[in-house]
């Protein structure tokens, strides 16, 4: 059985776990991207080439927040995409759930109790790179960007 | 990307291509949809409301024959920073892209069929989760409207806000909601919205209200065993969806006889309510200052601890005189 690193987390005021924290944090090189991971688990760091130039700044890299969700267990379902312009969304049943927004280049996700190492690295980070790969290539916006002009009108 | 996934659902005009816009709770919801299930439940929504803020929010409901219709499915919310996932039953999934205001729902083909999926679930849902960003305010309180004028209702869980509500609308109160109320501000302007969404009585407030018995208890989305009903249709109250808030009430039930109201300062109603407020990321830090805000002006309204070991008919009957006293003197 896998031993758990990550804590379980809760807090009545965040029942969507937004403020999980993700204390682990390390740069890979994928392509000719660069991208930070942060999780609170450390088998959802990927196996891939970490990056050495450590000179890399935010602004040039992408990120991925992954969370390893303890309260949700079971398996992946099917997967399906949803292309809603700047965010890209997979949905896997709640052991699965993962968004991209290709604008300000982040992918946020929450990966099930249940999902082992093995699922992870074989089949969802080759899908995370993918993702990486296939964004749109766009300046970053401010965090607190108001976009409700382009929402209305594009 | 293709020898990976199973479905692949692109949301944009083109699949989208049916159109219209309705009123929820003060804002504008611009839908688009590729159902004409979805159309029909939309041109449903008949709001009252006249006052509305200027936010407007684009809802994406794409129905999606590939989606078994599996009702037990627990809803089930995550988020992070800007994006918000719910699985909700009937197979449903709902995507939420707060900085752009955005709502993105592949729905089963059963889902997009069923009223009480789009007005129970799927709309409280989307302005619980959105509201914050389009100047809503989500009060865990019930409101209901008395000759004009909002009274709402708030309490821990389980201090009987909803089985007061019932107690106030069978008195001839309006009832707007008994779990939810949406906050907006139109300039100076306070208003309280209720969604139509039905009303939700615990098992035990059978013994106050025996017509409870022709109903069948079910699970709600919380997971607790409840009544759940159209509160208009089945216990023939007055319903609307509206009102300007003239009162506050925080409910506290004791084991000693008598029903006491105490006046409460504005700070308790503006801690009440922030502290129990959900948190937001930084991303949403101006959704967050205007939600503040809002809660300020409305700490200003009239508010009582309202302590009550009477039943919730004796209480609203209670609550009554003292409303009409409170009129009778500032006439």
């Amino acid at each position: 059985m896998q031993r758990r690193e990550f804590a379980a987390y809760t807090d009545p005021l965040d029942i969507l776990r937004r403020f999980a924290p993700a204390p682990l944090k390390a740069m890979y090189r994928i392509g000719s991207s660069r991208v930070v991971v942060r999780t609170n688990d450390f088998h959802l760091l990927p196996a891939l080439p970490l990056e050495v130039n450590f000179g890399v700044s935010r602004e040039q890299a992408q990120e991925w927040k992954l969370i390893r969700d303890s309260d949700t267990p079971g398996p992946l379902g099917a997967t399906r995409l949803l292309v809603c312009g700047l965010l890209t969304v997979v949905e896997m049943g709640p052991a699965c759930l993962l968004g991209m927004d290709h604008e300000r280049r982040e992918v946020v996700g929450f990966i099930g109790a249940d999902v082992d190492a093995r699922t992870y690295q074989e089949f969802l980070v080759p899908l995370l790179c993918r993702l990486t790969q296939e964004s749109v290539p766009a300046s970053p916006l401010p965090a607190s960007a108001n976009l409700r002009e382009q929402s209305v009108h594009d | 990307m293709d020898d990976i996934v199973t479905v692949n659902l692109t949301f944009n005009r083109q699949t989208l291509p049916l159109r219209a816009d309705f009123l929820i709770a003060g804002t504008r919801c611009h839908l688009s949809t590729n159902s004409h299930d979805i159309m029909q439940l939309a041109s449903q929504r008949q709001s009252q409301t006249k006052l509305i803020n200027t936010s407007s929010f684009e809802m994406e409901v794409l129905v999606d024959s590939s989606r078994s219709d599996c009702c037990e499915q627990a809803t089930h919310f995550r988020g992070l920073r800007h994006i918000v996932f719910a699985t909700l039953p009937h197979g449903s999934f709902v995507a939420f892209d707060l900085l752009r205001k955005r709502v993105h729902a592949a729905l089963s083909p059963s889902a997009s069929r069923d009223l009480s999926f789009w007005n129970a679930l799927l709309l409280p849902i989307t302005i619980g989760v959105l509201g914050t960003t389009l100047g809503v305010v989500p009060l865990h309180c019930a409101c209901l409207d008395r000759k004009g004028k909002g009274l709402l209702v708030a309490g821990l869980s389980g201090a009987g806000k909803s089985t007061l509500a019932a107690a106030l609308a069978q008195r001839g109160f309006a009832f707007i909601s008994d779990d939810w109320t949406y906050l907006t501000k139109q300039q100076s302007t306070l208003v309280a919205h209720g969604l139509f969404s039905p009303i939700k009585l615990l098992p035990d407030t059978i013994r106050f209200f025996p017509r409870l018995h022709e109903f069948v208890l079910r699970k709600t989305l919380n997971g607790e065993m409840a009544y759940e009903m159209d509160p208009q249709k089945f216990l023939q109250f007055i319903v609307t969806d509206m009102s300007r808030p003239g009162h506050i009430v925080f409910l506290e039930r004791t084991a000693t006889r008598g029903c006491h109201l105490v006046p409460c300062r504005p700070e308790y109603v503006r801690d009440f309510f922030e502290k129990s407020a959900e948190r937001l990321p930084d991303e949403l830090a101006d959704a967050k200052a205007m939600r503040t805000g809002i809660i300020h002006c409305f700490s200003a309204c009239p508010s009582w601890m309202l302590r009550t070991g009477e039943s919730p008919q004796r209480t609203a009957e209670a609550i009554e005189m003292f409303l009409s006293e409170a009129e009778r003197a500032t006439a």
